[in-house]
């Protein structure tokens, strides 16, 4: 990972055994990590590969066992030609960049011992001591057949504890076996002598499940028998939730209230957050003396890091209620409903997750593609994730509706709202066909996917990945969307004008750009005022909104909850004295808002997971067109319509 | 597709043509068909030659379990993977293929 990258050797820098935890995805893997590691704990990259991984330390409560715990990919197979294989492969042969581990913990899933043994004994077959953590216990104890940890160990010639990553059963077992191995050295003759008891590297599939059986009957006894009635009320609850019809109808129910769910809940600390970081800039600006200086902390730095963090409580909780989902096994189900649906834009199942998270923000969605193994649909869903109309729209949808809906009837602005969410998502399904069709030429990948069983979801899991995704999200605020701020606000705030704001705006580095740009928004009906706001949004669309509101004068920190700002927005003028709003403008700027590319730092994100300038310049240059010849159509029509001309 | 009545040869047909809470043995030796990489991954997640699973969902897409796990499959691959149905297991082999 990156923070360790310039570790050398086995173990850490500071000589902390470095231990490796493997394991088939659904096993309860992250779950024990998060047991053993808790808060200390980080999401990184791994060197040179798109993989996200954890990395963290463990405290036994004694303090005797410091460890430094890697928690590698899931995957099914080491020798499956996947990045998550290829991650786990190079990490145990030594060849990931300052990630070499002095032992391996090996999770596997009591309840599904005979596909999980197989790939631990690809695992075992490296000459690294390991343990095996024998995890779900709490749930293996409960079926009908009864596994003898004791006998597992000597068919495997190396520790098995018991454990439940759930409730921490077996953890104290586990450090003790832990603490054991690590003293062992690589390639000593116990280890040597633990590879003739597995199957040769070369053996087939077929030979590795036979082996894999034969251990499983050894070390397991059947204590009752098989419970079909339990499976069949599976059957019947994956029949509704997969069905082609019910199956999406609940989906959309799921998410319909999930989305309720983040605004209703979210909106109290946005409020927070906002009113707190107005407060600071107030009292920066009460507590320096007027100037740039002043400017710079309370206009750039204050305002551009709040005006970001203002939309930390909605991804903290998209990150929460997805995790509960995930965790539950419902979302697996989710993918495979709308597999159909999906594959008719060229995309799969797999790319549900990364759109659905899109509608909060896009970077966590861009970053959710690493799930799609195909990487030509992974990059068609990089692409068109944008599209998606993301928490940050939500100020101008707000704006722009509200304008639109004055002298309407109530009802206007819900279905307004809802087209700009079915706008977004149209366009980019339709964008995902014509990639694949064009430039990502190629079939979507058939579906093959593990539907895990269902569980009572951990709010302990959910509330740990929330808080690593939150560390993530600010730390991404203090650097590249400070910079972008503290640009902008330079951009803005020179040269410098003596007179009111509105001057300020319209002579400063930005405004010329505006007015320079403005004959190439004209024909959606554009003035120089809004050419400023839309060029001001090109780095983050949500600052379209100060934009306008410091233009129609309405003063600083201004935001959509005031009703005044509203209503001298739409009563801005043109130089003709003509309204700068009129409803076929209004409407053109409101589609432009949907499909336009304005987030600096979702670029810059497609720029890393994709590894190329090509992809974002790609992404910016569709979105644009795109969002330019619809605003331009809906202007025509909506002229046409009202008759103007 | 029609069944096979030649009874000297074991009789295999798509997985998509069984019926719910049906067993059937697996046939991987003819998986030619499909992509190296979405072979070696069913082989991977448990689906093996001579695995015995069981159709939790039928048609297209279809869902089988196999030991515990359960494994949603398109219609693409699950056409492909030819299964030899277990005759005391519930459902009759050779059903019309149901789409969802």
């Amino acid at each position: 990972m990156n923070a360790s990258a310039t570790a050398t050797g086995a173990g850490d820098s500071a000589g902390i055994p470095r231990i490796a935890v493997l394991g088939n995805p659904n096993t309860g893997k992250t779950t024990l990590f998060n047991r053993l590691c808790g808060m200390r704990a980080r999401t990184a990259n791994f060197p040179g590969s798109t993989v996200e991984g954890r990395i963290g330390t463990h405290r036994a409560p004694d303090g005797r066992v410091e460890l430094q715990l890697v928690d590698l990919p899931g995957t099914y197979s080491l020798s499956i030609d996947v990045p998550e294989a290829r991650v786990c492969r190079d990490c145990l042969s030594g060849s990931l960049d300052g990630i070499e581990p002095n032992a391996m913990l090996v999770v596997v899933d009591a309840t599904n011992l005979r596909r999980n043994l197989q790939f631990a004994a690809q695992v075992l077959l490296h000459r690294h001591p390991a343990v095996i953590a024998l995890n779900m216990w709490d749930v293996a104890r409960t079926r009908t057949s009864r596994v003898d940890p004791a006998e597992l160990a000597r068919r495997l010639g190396c520790p098995v504890v018991a454990v439940s990553g759930r409730t921490g059963e077996g953890l104290a077992a586990l450090d003790v076996a832990l603490d054991t191995v690590t003293n062992l050295p690589f390639g000593s003759d116990a280890l040597i002598a633990r590879l003739q008891k597995l199957p040769p590297a070369e053996t087939t599939p077929a030979a590795l499940a036979a082996w894999s059986d034969g251990v499983v009957r050894a070390a397991t006894t059947e204590t009752a028998s098989i419970d079909e009635s339990r499976d069949a009320l599976i059957d019947r609850i994956d029949a509704a939730l997969t069905h082609p019809l019910l199956g999406i109808g609940i989906f959309l129910a799921i998410m319909a209230a999930l989305f309720a769910a983040i605004f209703l809940v979210a909106s109290v600390p946005m409020d927070l957050i906002d009113f707190l970081f107005g407060r600071v800039a107030e009292g920066v600006r009460a507590a320096l003396p007027h100037g740039i200086l002043a400017d710079l902390l309370a206009d750039g730095v204050l305002c551009g890091i709040g005006g970001v963090l203002v939309f930390l409580p909605q991804i903290c909780l998209l990150f929460f209620l997805v995790s509960l989902l995930e965790d539950s096994g419902y979302l697996a189900r989710a993918a495979f409903a709308v597999d159909r649906v999906m594959r008719r834009f060229g995309l799969s199942g797999l790319s549900f997750v990364p759109l659905l998270s899109s509608h909060a923000c896009a970077l966590p969605g861009i970053m959710s593609t690493r799930l799609i193994r195909d990487d030509r649909e992974r990059l068609a869903t990089i692409l068109v994730a944008p599209f998606m109309s993301c928490s940050a729209r939500l100020p101008v949808y707000v704006l722009l509706i509200g304008i639109l809906s004055i002298g309407k009837p109530a009802w206007f602005a819900g279905v307004a709202f809802a087209g700009c969410y079915a706008l977004g998502a149209a366009a980019g399904l339709l964008s995902a066909l014509i990639a694949r069709r064009t430039i990502l030429r190629g079939p979507a990948r058939a579906l093959v996917l593990e539907l895990p069983p269902y569980r009572i979801p951990s709010i302990r899991n959910a509330a740990l990945v929330t808080w690593d995704r939150a560390n993530v999200f600010i730390r991404n605020a203090g650097t590249t969307i400070l910079a972008i701020s503290i640009v902008m606000w330079w951009l803005s705030a020179f040269p410098r004008v003596d007179g009111d704001a509105r001057l300020q705006q319209a002579q400063s580095f930005a405004g010329r750009i505006g007015e320079t740009l403005q004959p190439v928004f004209a024909p959606l009906g554009f003035d120089s005022q809004l050419t400023v706001g839309v060029m001001t949004s090109f780095m983050a669309r949500e600052v379209f909104v100060s934009t306008m509101g410091v233009l129609a004068g309405a003063g600083r920190g201004a935001d959509t909850g005031d009703q005044r700002v509203l209503e001298q927005v739409a009563g801005m003028a043109r130089t003709d004295g003509t309204p700068v709003f009129d409803p076929a403008t209004s409407a053109a700027a409101l589609v432009f808002f949907v499909l336009a590319m304005q987030c600096l730092p979702t670029l810059a994100v497609t720029r890393r997971e994709t590894g190329s300038w090509k992809w974002p310049a790609l992404q910016f240059g569709w979105m644009t067109v795109v969002a330019y010849s619809a605003a331009l159509i809906t202007h025509a029509a909506v002229s046409m319509t009202l008759g103007v001309h | 597709m029609s069944v096979p009545t030649d009874r000297s040869q074991p009789v295999r047909i798509p997985l998509t043509q069984l019926r719910r809470g049906q067993r059937a043995i697996v046939d991987c030796s003819e998986l030619t068909d499909l992509p190296e990489g979405d072979r070696c991954l069913l082989h991977a997640m448990g689906m093996h030659h001579e695995c015995e699973v069981r159709v939790c969902r039928p048609g297209t897409p279809c869902i089988v379990q196999i030991d515990s796990t359960r494994l949603g499959i398109s219609g693409e691959v699950a056409r492909k993977i030819l299964v030899t149905p277990i005759e005391d297991s519930p459902g009759k082999p050779g059903a019309p293929e149901r789409r969802a």
